[in-house]
């Protein structure tokens, strides 16, 4: 229906679309990535922390303005990323933990479906949320950055890059350095065998979750702050393209969730731009299946063979 | 010798039982007439065939082949669609103008069939790029083309309102050319049990074959199947085609007890629990690896989701329970996650529920007495 | 052990299933069960949360002025989270309690799931805000208190007209239900016109937050105006604000989901896109009629919120039944569908006054209302630009 999309500024508009949404995938998927990556769990429950970090603050936003409105806005992502960690680590002790102890891997998964829908249905139930769309207030300056032939490059969409970027390389040394990040990874290879060499798994998990949903609350931060629409539901199509984006750079892989996150997102925009508005859907996960089946380990995967 | 005695006498049971209930249904329906019989009961048997049938096929693919398929309800969207243009095409080529003619129900069964079939041919073409993957690319692959389908079928040029000529689906198909009313419903309802019992005898004939044991040895090993002569891939593609026909099936029989269609009742998420993550759910808690499991979780989750949704009256209860009971589906959650929590295998685990089984089980406690007087069998 | 607890189980939900059967009877002991069906809950839940609200507060104003026909108004609401299914589900739970007449459902395509039901188990459906043309399209036991989508669309197409556009846009969602049937109805209307649909850009989904490509295609193009049937809460935060800065500087002409838009309005953005954006709608809070005044100042005082076009619609939708049972003298739906029948019936309510035609949709004008910049506040203002009664 569209490919009316011809000239140098329409394909600049696409490519900041593209950055706009892929900025925000990526950063909503590197969270998602550390706990997937370890415990290798489709967290359904993950878009829904993302909920509970943008109502968080939403609510203290205006309460630490309230107190001093000197106070830098985003200062309450603290308090979200407090948030989101304590639910993310109660919904690990309350309800993944004792089914991965008895179930399998599916029960896990369905446990984290029947956990993405009780948070989303008591986020409604509580009256102050309610079933209503909320706007949330202004967090950054909406002054483009950067002018070229009419198309701007905001500031927001920047802001989520560099923080991407730099949650990201933090990550990425976190795991690979430090003690705990190391004792994360082996988790993830081996439980068993990493119980042998002394490493309290549960309290790795633990931690994990902890980061993860802690990091729910940064992307809830960006997200809103470009998108200003907030609902019990604003998490579940998010969690789900951060799944994607996460397996599409490959699992585990922390800069390939950055990764998968800026395609999908360029992905989406382009199709839209370029192909047909009406089928962007399907083009963007036709895409995806191309892909996945060139490299079925993902972009940044290894394709390692099956031990026997 | 033995045992092809012990697989007859199986059939045998089952078939004798089976037409029992038939019959007893059929002499129920023709003389049991109250409102509440047709307005309730009859459409809960109808929403709950389709979703026996869908858990019980989904349970071939994430059971016994051991691969998570997140798109199944895609294949029962191209089954309901299907019948439903089908039909109409019927109607309005007049092959059938009395939908209580007995050429409707040929007519009925040529839609299902065809549903089933086209499901089938998509199944394949889903199926050969996507199970070369495994795991979590596989489950992601099989979600994008649950949507793509959706999505396609939405921009169809011609699967719109009038069905066939006007618009796109997207505005509706609002008169399906089967689309029983709660009269016809009662009707055709031996229609529904008489599909959802063929097509459940299908699968477990299919799990109790060859075949079947090969794809259970693939889920258990895939190396070492492969080894032992199983072509894995064919075996693989065989079982979703197999498993998408069924859910297309049940796409016929959704599409005959609504008078309506829309994409979004085979979404990947929506308000009710007729979607492709739900339909997961119903297997898992069934038990991955058991039919009888996932009949028996299809009956129970629905009817959790109906009485919450419409029965209970908290208006007795404290305020709480009260306020609980206005978010139907924070009530579903908890049960649901209480259920996994005790029942981690799911209800029935890997096991079967087997007539014979039990009928064995009763003789045996009853017997205890005679065995120990007359010593062993 | 585990199969006499699943049986206990499935026992256990069987038996009040059981128990809410029961012959269906006429209300007695002075009270009229009258049943709606809405999403209570779920992602649209806030349609639900303000029908049921006038539902609520129009019962309470008939039961404190005496009743219907001497007799208490009670309310059985069901929750259908915007599912056809569950609709179906809640309207036959309805009817198994006997229930005589129906509001609902929300959206057309729940409403379309439940008209056949309706009428093969004669009970009264009325629905307040289902647009879709095909929902009441025959002599029988469904009516409505909106007007139609192709009403909408025509009127859209006819401004576009009178505007003197030859060419023009859409912004739709290919799968939604309400944005493709009134897409449908405007390029009908345009093809009538002689209008040229020359740019149809559609988004995955009504939650879509993402239209900037869209707008850019639609802007290449040129058009001076574009229909987007959006609902309000991507039409305030995404979808004007997006084509302003994509560069389309025309007008954009919204549909009854446009109400309230301007109260989602992200902050800080440019507030001066929202000049030339108009929409069909079925009442303006704004009104000095008295009814609708009495109405909006009542709303405010309980729910402390203003109300929207669907509580609008909804307490009238009750008022309709009012006025219908008292008119048969009678509470059966056989009555009050015959008096709902009847053509020559004007209803006085909040979202106009006015008859119903032959197949029960309301003979009545849609306001076009139109939003601003109102500098001076620094807000963004509605005001009432046409009240269009018919069209040619």
């Amino acid at each position: 229906m569209s490919g009316s999309l011809q000239t140098l500024s329409d394909f600049l508009q696409c490519l900041i679309v593209g950055l706009r949404l892929g900025s925000v995938y990526a950063l909503v998927a590197l969270g998602y990535t550390m706990v997937y990556g370890i415990i290798r769990l489709i967290n359904f429950a993950h878009g829904d922390f993302i909920m509970v970090g943008g109502y968080t603050l939403f609510f203290t936003i205006p309460a630490m303005l309230a107190v001093n409105d000197k106070l830098p806005i985003w200062l309450a992502v603290i308090v979200a990323i407090a948030v989101c960690a304590l639910v993310g680590v109660t919904v690990e002790l309350v309800a993944y933990r004792p089914v991965r102890k008895k179930g399998t891997n599916m029960t896990a998964l369905i446990t984290a479906i029947a956990m993405s829908l009780f948070l989303e249905n008591l986020a409604q139930a509580i009256p102050a949320i309610g079933p209503n769309y909320k706007i949330m207030r202004r967090m950054f300056s909406n002054k483009a950055v950067l002018n070229f032939l009419n198309i701007s490059l905001d500031w927001t969409t920047l802001l989520t890059i560099l923080i991407g970027a730099s949650v990201m390389i933090g990550l990425q040394l976190f795991v690979k350095k430090t003690k705990l990040g190391r004792a994360m990874r082996a988790v993830s290879e081996d439980k068993q065998a990493s119980v042998l060499v002394g490493i309290n798994v549960n309290r790795t998990i633990i931690i994990t979750f902890a980061i993860g949903s802690g990091l729910a609350a940064v992307a809830a931060l960006m997200y809103f702050a470009q998108y200003s629409t907030i609902m019990t539901t604003s998490g579940t199509m998010l969690g789900l393209k951060a799944f994607v984006a996460a397996v599409l750079g490959g699992i585990g892989i922390i800069p390939g969730a950055m990764l998968g996150g800026l395609v999908i997102g360029l992905v989406e925009s382009f199709t839209t731009g370029y192909i047909s508005s009406s089928l962007a859907d399907a083009f963007v996960f036709l895409i995806l299946i191309i892909v996945l089946i060139i490299k079925p380990a993902g972009i940044l995967g290894k394709n390692v063979g099956e031990k026997v | 010798m033995m045992n092809k005695n012990t697989k007859l006498k199986g059939y045998l049971v089952n078939t004798v039982a089976l037409a029992v209930l038939l019959m007893a249904f059929l002499i129920l329906n023709a003389n049991f007439k109250t409102p509440f019989y047709s307005v309730v009961f009859i459409p809960s048997l109808w929403q709950i065939s389709y979703l026996i049938i869908l858990a019980a096929s989904l349970n071939l693919v994430l059971g016994f082949l051991g691969q998570l398929s997140l798109g199944h309800c895609g294949f029962m969207a191209i089954g309901a669609y299907t019948a439903a243009l089908l039909s109409l095409y019927f109607e309005r080529a007049g092959i059938f103008t009395d939908k209580k003619a007995p050429v409707f129900i040929v007519s009925i069964l040529v839609s299902l069939l065809a549903g089933g079939l086209l499901a089938a041919i998509v199944g394949i073409i889903v199926g050969i790029p996507a199970l070369r993957l495994k795991g979590d690319y596989l489950a992601i692959i099989t979600l994008g083309f649950g949507m793509i389908i959706c999505n396609v079928i939405n921009n169809l040029p011609f699967a719109g309102m009038e069905g066939l000529s006007k618009g796109s689906a997207a505005a509706s198909l609002y008169k399906t050319g089967l689309g029983f009313g709660n009269t016809l419903k009662t009707k055709y309802a031996w229609v529904a049990i008489v599909i959802t019992i063929l097509c459940l005898a299908a699968m477990f004939m299919f799990i109790r074959s060859r075949f079947g044991r090969a794809i259970e040895s693939i889920r258990d090993d895939e190396i070492a199947a492969s080894a032992s002569g199983i072509n894995v891939s064919l075996y693989k593609v065989g079982t979703f085609v197999y498993s998408a026909f069924f859910a297309g099936i049940a796409g016929g029989l959704f599409a005959c007890c609504n008078s309506s269609l829309s994409t979004a009742s085979f979404a990947f998420t929506n308000g009710s629990i007729l979607n492709s993550t739900f339909i997961v759910v119903m297997v898992v808690v069934g038990g991955m690896g058991s039919l009888t499991g996932s009949m028996l979780s299809a009956v129970l989750m629905f009817l959790l989701n109906y009485v919450i949704k419409n029965v209970i009256k908290a208006s007795g209860m404290p305020l709480f329970v009260q306020n609980l009971f206005k978010y139907p589906m924070l009530v579903y959650a908890i049960v649901l996650i209480i259920v996994i929590m005790f029942k981690p295998k799911g209800i029935l685990g890997t096991r079967e529920f087997s007539l014979v089984n039990t009928i064995e089980y009763i003789k045996g406690k009853l017997g205890k007495k005679a065995v120990k007087e007359g010593g062993s069998k | 052990m585990k199969k006499t607890i699943a049986m206990l189980l499935a026992a256990s939900m069987v038996c009040p299933l059981a128990a809410c059967g029961g012959a269906k009877k006429a209300p007695e002991g002075g009270e009229i069960k009258i049943g709606t069906i809405s999403p209570n809950t779920g992602a649209m839940a806030v349609y639900g949360e303000a029908m049921v609200n006038a539902y609520d507060m129009a019962a309470a104003e008939i039961n404190a002025d005496g009743g219907i026909n001497g007799k208490k108004v009670v309310l059985v609401k069901k929750d259908d989270q915007m599912d056809p299914t569950e609709s179906l589900n809640a309207f036959n739970a309805l009817v198994a309690e006997g229930v005589d007449v129906v509001l609902g459902a929300v959206s057309s395509g729940c409403t379309a799931a439940i008209t056949d039901a309706a009428n093969e188990e004669e009970v009264l459906l009325l629905t307040p805000t289902s647009t879709a043309d095909s929902i009441t399209t025959k002599d029988d036991y469904v009516f409505r208190t909106c007007y139609a989508d192709s009403f909408q669309g025509k009127i859209a197409a006819k401004y576009a007209k009178d505007l003197g556009c030859k060419e023009v846009g859409v912004l739709y969602c290919a799968a939604d239900t309400y944005s493709k049937g009134l897409y449908d109805s405007f390029a009908n209307a345009c093809k009538d016109y002689g209008i040229n649909v020359v740019a149809a850009e559609s988004a995955a989904t009504m939650e879509t937050i993402e239209f900037s490509n869209q707008w850019a295609a639609i802007k290449a193009k040129g058009v001076g105006f574009v229909f987007a049937p959006f609902y309000y809460y991507t039409v305030g935060p995404y979808v004007v604000p997006q084509a302003r800065t994509a560069g389309y500087t025309g007008i954009i002409m919204g549909a009854d989901g446009y109400d309230s838009a301007n109260n989602y309005i992200s902050q800080g953005s440019d507030l001066s896109a929202w000049n030339n954006v108009m929409f069909t709608n079925h009442y303006d809070p704004a009104d000095k009629n008295p009814v609708v005044k009495k109405f909006v100042t009542n709303y405010k005082t309980k729910y402390n919120d203003t109300p929207n076009a669907l509580a609008a619609l909804a307490y009238d939708g009750l008022y309709m039944i009012k006025k219908a049972m008292e008119k048969a003298g009678a509470e059966d739906a056989k009555s009050v569908r015959d008096a709902l029948a009847d053509t020559s019936t004007v209803y006085k309510g909040v979202t106009g006054t006015f008859t119903l035609d032959k197949s029960g949709t309301p003979v009545k004008g849609a306001t076009v209302v139109e939003y601003y910049y109102d500098k001076a506040n620094n807000k963004v203002a509605t005001k009432l630009r046409d009240v269009v009664k018919k069209l040619d």
